[in-house]
């Protein structure tokens, strides 16, 4: 435990570091949230989730990148891969957190006849899903850049696919659009439940992904023992 | 004593390489000497030397030598705070060091002699 | 040279000689006592801070460990006949191709408790992938690594955390080896004073110089003090007097029973070691 706490309080240190991406990313949701909230009220909520999983999901890959070079040795100086990937998770999951709860607040005393427990939810559920998103394309992919690519991609096309479509089922913020549906336009709780569980699956399936991804990185290659 | 130093003073003309020998000879004999007189500290010793007629002595060639009698326990050495200014290692004279100077001030004395003899022929002639 | 920056650097010598450390602090403040009372330049009281420190080594009988200015060899202590013991490291038959180009064939190499293994060989010779493979960061086509003990591996460049401060590395890499906060911090400020660095402050890593940053890749190896150290050209960016400072480290770590492979293309220390491992193919040699 006390591994995971390490690694965990010293990948947080390193994220609050990063000065300029950490005020990139608290202000990128609000742009897209002043964009629409003249025009459409609903649709400035849909956008600032929307923002908020872009931008933590930035974060996280650049974390996950960063940390590549040190990984390996640290494994070597006694650390289990579980333990590096769940302290990383748990410190990117705790920055989202304290990212999310200002634009809450936000929509809570800046929208009416919203659903706010149900606001609450995507946001939760926008945490807990874009961190391991971030942290999966950082393993899966060689370099930042075309990470970055694919999750320009990928929210792109989660603005423009209709929800109710199937093919956008696929998107990992999917959830996002339908609890927002649920939220804003007081349609019945199927929306809620269908949404819920999209946005549960996708976070165990996207940490199943990053564990298994930091598993096969890092393993004890089979010509090296130790006696 | 102060014929020694009289005697190093005579050596001021000659040129450094050969001054540079013969104080390697009798520097810690010197250092020991002015010890004898009373305690002190490298800056004092390194002026007293010079107002000596010995000449300048550098600090990277005195210190070595003070080290080198503290290592063999002719001085010993102490860190206090002088009457002004920061504290200073003060050297003093050991019963062995003063024994070491007495007989080799001797031998000096002898030596100095002869080698005076010699060279005051060629000054006189 | 100002006089603060010329009694650094003799502090520095004297340490590099070997002298007590309360004599060299004596010496160093006595000097620094001269300087405040004469007010001339320490160059023309003492002269460079090598020489004036091999004078003071040389008149309380310190013993000598470097050779004369302007050279990088390093005498090593003289050791006694059997200080090897167990065997820490073994590889075998290790082959490794890149695409079709083979770059490793049928490597071994065994090191005991106690010795300093040299992997030399030209540039692309496999000297790095070869340490990367007994560090289990690489997979060899055949051959196997066996490690009595734990493992410590320092990379060329890289392999530290941009944005954490040198103790924060300590206690990172301190928490993996079973080491709290107060023992990591104080075991890398103590691998980190035998390379002549103080790494208090709150500079992050990627602020650091490139020598600096590499003293910090060393220590966090050597934290936990494991039995068998991989160094990959550790040096790069050290100047001469560290150079000489990581050497005598290798040295002492030895002298610990430490099993150690150091990658070097430096051959003047070659005959400091007890095994030379020469990856030049073959047909290079004959070239």
């Amino acid at each position: 435990m006390t591994k995971i706490w390490t690694v965990a309080e010293l990948a947080l240190r390193e994220v609050v570091r990063r000065r300029g991406v950490l005020l990139i990313l608290l202000v990128f949701p609000l742009a897209f949230y002043a964009s629409r909230r003249d025009d459409h009220a609903g649709q400035s909520i849909r956008f600032v989730c929307l923002g908020l999983s872009w931008a933590l999901s930035t974060a996280a890959l650049f974390a996950g990148s960063a940390a590549r070079g040190i990984e390996p040795r640290l494994r070597l100086s006694g650390y289990r891969a579980h333990h590096l990937h769940l302290g990383r998770l748990l410190a990117l999951w705790t920055v989202g957190a304290a990212l999310s709860v200002p634009y809450f607040l936000l929509v809570r005393f800046d929208q009416d006849d919203v659903r706010y427990g149900a606001i609450a939810l995507i946001m939760a559920l926008t945490v807990a899903t874009a961190v391991p998103f971030g942290l999966a394309l950082s393993a899966i992919l060689p370099r930042e850049l075309e990470g970055t690519l694919v999750l320009l991609i990928v929210v792109g096309l989660q603005m423009v696919l209709d929800p109710a479509d199937t093919a956008a089922r696929a998107l990992p913020f999917w959830f996002s659009r339908e609890i927002g549906t649920y939220a804003i336009d007081h349609t019945d709780s199927g929306y809620l439940a269908r949404g819920l569980v999209h946005g549960v699956v996708l976070t165990l399936t996207l940490t199943t992904l990053v564990a298994t991804a930091s598993g096969i990185r890092l393993r004890q290659r089979r010509h090296l023992s130790f006696e | 004593m102060l014929r020694q130093l009289a005697g190093c003073a005579t050596f001021f003309a000659v040129d450094q390489e050969r001054r540079g020998q013969w104080l390697r000879g009798v520097l810690d004999l010197c250092v020991l000497a002015l010890l004898h007189r009373r305690e002190s500290y490298g800056y004092e010793l390194a002026q007293s030397l010079d107002a000596s007629g010995i000449g300048p002595i550098q600090g990277g060639t005195l210190y070595p030598v003070l080290l080198r009698l503290q290592r063999t326990g002719l001085v010993s050495a102490q860190w206090r705070e002088g009457a002004s200014g920061p504290a200073r290692k003060y050297y003093r004279i050991t019963p062995a060091g003063a024994d070491t100077l007495r007989r080799t001030a001797v031998d000096w004395d002898a030596f100095a002699r002869g080698v005076e003899t010699v060279l005051r022929e060629v000054q006189t002639r | 040279m100002n006089s603060d920056g010329w009694l650094r650097a003799l502090a520095a010598e004297l340490h590099r000689h070997g002298l007590d450390p309360d004599l060299a602090r004596h010496v160093v403040a006595e000097s620094a006592t001269h300087l405040r009372d004469s007010g001339e330049s320490p160059l023309q009281v003492f002269g460079p801070p090598s020489t004036y420190a091999s004078a003071v080594a040389e008149s309380v009988g310190a013993p000598r460990h470097t050779a004369g200015v302007g050279t990088a060899r390093v005498d090593a202590p003289a050791r006694a006949p059997q200080t090897a013991g167990p065997v820490r490291l073994e590889v075998r038959g290790i082959t490794k191709r890149y695409r079709r180009r083979p770059v490793l064939a049928g490597v071994d190499l065994t090191v005991r408790a106690g010795e300093i293994a040299a992997v030399v060989g030209a540039n692309g010779a496999g000297k790095s992938t070869f340490l990367r493979i007994c560090a289990g960061l690489l997979s060899p086509d055949s051959g196997r690594v066996r490690v009595h003990g734990t493992l410590g591996y320092c990379p060329q460049s890289g392999g530290t955390a941009d944005f954490l401060h040198p103790e924060e590395h300590f206690v990172l890499v301190g928490a993996g080896r079973g080491l709290n906060r107060t023992q990591a911090r104080a075991a890398g400020r103590a691998h980190a004073a035998a390379l002549d660095w103080e790494p208090a402050g709150r500079t992050q890593a990627r602020h650091l110089s490139g020598g600096t940053r590499q003293k910090l890749n060393l220590v966090m190896a050597a934290l936990g003090e494991p039995d068998v150290l991989l160094l990959d050209e550790p040096y790069q960016g050290f100047d001469r007097g560290t150079y000489l400072d990581f050497w005598q480290q290798l040295w002492r770590w030895r002298g610990d029973g430490r099993a150690i492979v150091v990658v070097t293309h430096l051959l003047n220390q070659l005959d400091r070691v007890d095994t030379v491992l020469d990856l030049t193919p073959a047909r290079e040699m004959s070239a």
